[in-house]
């Protein structure tokens, strides 16, 4: 019960053709649909309306992030918590917005705006549901991720969206990277019993670092490596493993500068799984497992 | 409100010949011996946290003792114990300890399908081969396949129909695949709650049966590699590395020594509570079971333990 797993990722991009064309061809996401200043996209696998939502703006950034709950009841559970918390919680109703019922939505500590919703229109995955292949048509173009899998936002005070994100949603630890003081300088949360449904580091409030897509093994991290430098995507690190969530990876950009992440790998906790800590002095191992180095651009740049 | 039954927690299986068992697990699967009690061998692997999660029987036959499954609170104990009783079934408790080593509190009842379902909680707690600080990714000194964990066991029984609403009414599984004979029953059912395509399935068999019992590995080049050592050490090859349709998992099936079928599973896909399930044709059911062969093969659905 509670919250089950992220649903979709709301960002503002200021050339909407160029990045629905970039999300649509490489990395092989379908649109569902397209308004005058308003995409939405989804990966093949996913059997809600969209996980991706592109809305025009004269500046790039974060609208908003929106997780799952488990069931429609937990909607009125969490509202109740994040009142009592002293969240102001907005209800968004059914038509409000695209291809969802009813919501709730409001800011969380370090500035980003949440949503929570139950109710996703169910628009089914690219296979069906009778005799279905294993994979989708060989034609479909790019790095084609069945999934949507987590993000990491920036707060200024890790300590403190941690323990919201705990107490008021309900999400468990899994890692984080303390400093000498042992003070919290990024937390691996998840809800769906994988190592991270959101990740939070320290940075700029309201900022979030990256969100990521989910492959089936490090071979097809390799391939959507081949892919994204064949079109020419900047690379900002990658292919390589993480320490903190054991996962393979490549981070990159998209063409106005949202990170983007390919990610596989893992494993699978209990809720009462026991929280692994990095020391500061090991961070960069935390981050890369091979290259061990705290890489400046990779903390520094954000969205 | 409880999350209860979260995954499977541990099977127990008859062995004629323990010590050639013990070996076979621990050597070439890669398994870590956590106790050795009487006539029984427990059984982790390296990355689970708790006490074991295979356990070996000295028995004249082979075959499963008792599946077992993980709830997240002990009050699930006492909610799974009314609503089985409710649907006419017996119950028995047993207190932390009482039934093995590393063991935590428990409930055992007799499922439709005649195996013997265990709840656990509160499993003692040994840890991973792991540091909670700065931990690698794996440990250095793994032997055999060293899968990180188990993932899911495969039964048969006479009625799948009457088993699969037990375990889906009574226990809260969720289905997630099912084969269906062309007069509309269910000859294969898979169900979850994991939010994976499997924690449990169902064939169409005897009563009791086990077909078999599967870990986790990382990726579809952790399969060859598994079926590269099982050849090496001489194991029956049950299914060489293929994919299923069903669950679109990777695979490889194979025989411990003494003729219990063991399997080693990668892929799959992410399944939300309310997941419409997938439904497989008597037609397509060898491409449902091996999506490349579009058969199986005799002895799949005949051999089982």
């Amino acid at each position: 019960m509670g919250v089950l797993r992220l649903a979709h990722v709301d960002v503002r991009t200021p050339d909407l053709d160029l990045s629905t064309a970039y999300y649509s061809e490489v990395l092989g996401l379908s649109v569902v649909r397209r308004d005058d200043d308003v995409a939405y996209l989804k990966c093949w696998d996913e059997e809600d309306h969209h996980s991706l939502r592109l809305r025009y703006d004269s500046r790039i950034g974060l609208d908003s992030f929106t997780f799952r709950v488990e069931a429609e009841d937990d909607l009125h559970d969490l509202e109740k918590k994040l009142e009592a918390y002293g969240c102001a919680v907005r209800r968004v109703s059914r038509g409000e917005a695209v291809g969802q019922g009813e919501s709730i939505r409001f800011e969380i500590p370090s500035g980003q705006t949440m949503e929570l919703v139950w109710e996703l229109e169910k628009t089914g995955n690219l296979l069906g549901k009778l005799n279905p292949a294993p994979m989708p048509p060989p034609t479909l173009p790019g790095i084609a991720p069945p999934r949507l899998d987590h993000m990491l936002i920036n707060a200024e005070e890790v300590g403190e969206s941690y323990a919201f994100f705990r107490d008021v949603l309900g999400f468990r630890m899994t890692e984080q990277v303390l400093d000498a003081n042992n003070h919290q300088l990024g937390v691996w949360l998840e809800r769906s019993h994988s190592p991270h449904d959101i990740a939070i580091v320290n940075g700029p409030n309201g900022a979030m670092h990256h969100f990521a897509f989910w492959l089936d093994d490090w071979d097809h991290v390799r391939k959507a490596a081949d892919i994204l430098a064949y079109n020419g995507v900047q690379i900002d690190q990658g292919p390589t493993r993480h320490g903190v969530t054991r996962g393979n990876t490549i981070y990159f950009f998209d063409p106005l500068g949202i990170r983007n992440e390919v990610f596989t790998g893992g494993y699978s906790p209990d809720p009462d799984f026991p929280a692994i800590t990095w020391t500061e002095d090991q961070f960069g191992r935390g981050l890369f497992y091979y290259e061990n180095v705290v890489a400046q651009r990779f903390l520094r740049f954000h969205t | 409100m409880s999350d209860r039954i979260l995954r499977l927690q541990h099977v127990q299986i008859r062995v004629p010949d323990l010590e050639l068992c013990t070996a076979y697990y621990t050597e070439v699967l890669g398994l870590i011996q956590t106790a050795h009690e009487g006539d029984r061998v427990f059984l982790k692997c390296w990355d689970e946290h708790e006490h074991h999660s295979v356990v070996l029987r000295q028995a004249p036959t082979f075959g499963l003792d008792h599946m077992s499954f993980k709830v997240a609170e002990l009050e699930d104990l006492d909610h799974y114990t009314e609503r089985v009783e409710g649907a006419g079934i017996a119950v028995k408790r047993y207190a932390r300890g009482e039934l093995g080593p590393g063991w935590g509190d428990a409930i055992r009842f007799e499922a439709p399908s005649g195996h013997t379902v265990e709840l656990v909680f509160g499993m003692e707690k040994v840890g991973n081969m792991l540091p909670l600080f700065n931990p690698p990714p794996r440990p250095g000194n793994l032997v055999g396949i060293a899968p990180p964990r188990i993932d899911h066991l495969f039964i048969m029984c006479e009625d799948v129909e009457a088993a699969t609403s037990f375990y889906c009414d009574v226990l809260d599984f969720r289905l997630t695949e099912q084969i269906l004979a062309n007069d509309g029953h269910q000859l294969a059912t898979w169900m979850e709650r994991s939010h994976t395509p499997h924690d449990l399935a169902i064939v169409t068999g005897p009563n009791g049966a086990l077909h078999h019992f599967a870990f986790w590995l990382d990726d579809w080049n952790a399969i060859r590699e598994a079926a590269d050592l099982l050849a090496f050490n001489g194991v029956h090859i049950d299914i060489a590395p293929t994919r299923h349709g069903a669950t679109r998992g990777y695979t490889t099936y194979f025989f411990d020594p003494v003729g219990n079928r063991n399997e080693m599973f990668t892929g799959g896909y992410w399944v939300d509570p309310d997941f419409e399930p997938i439904t497989w044709t008597e037609e397509e059911m060898g491409r449902a079971l091996f999506y490349y062969a579009r058969e199986a093969n005799e002895r799949f659905f005949t051999v089982h333990s």
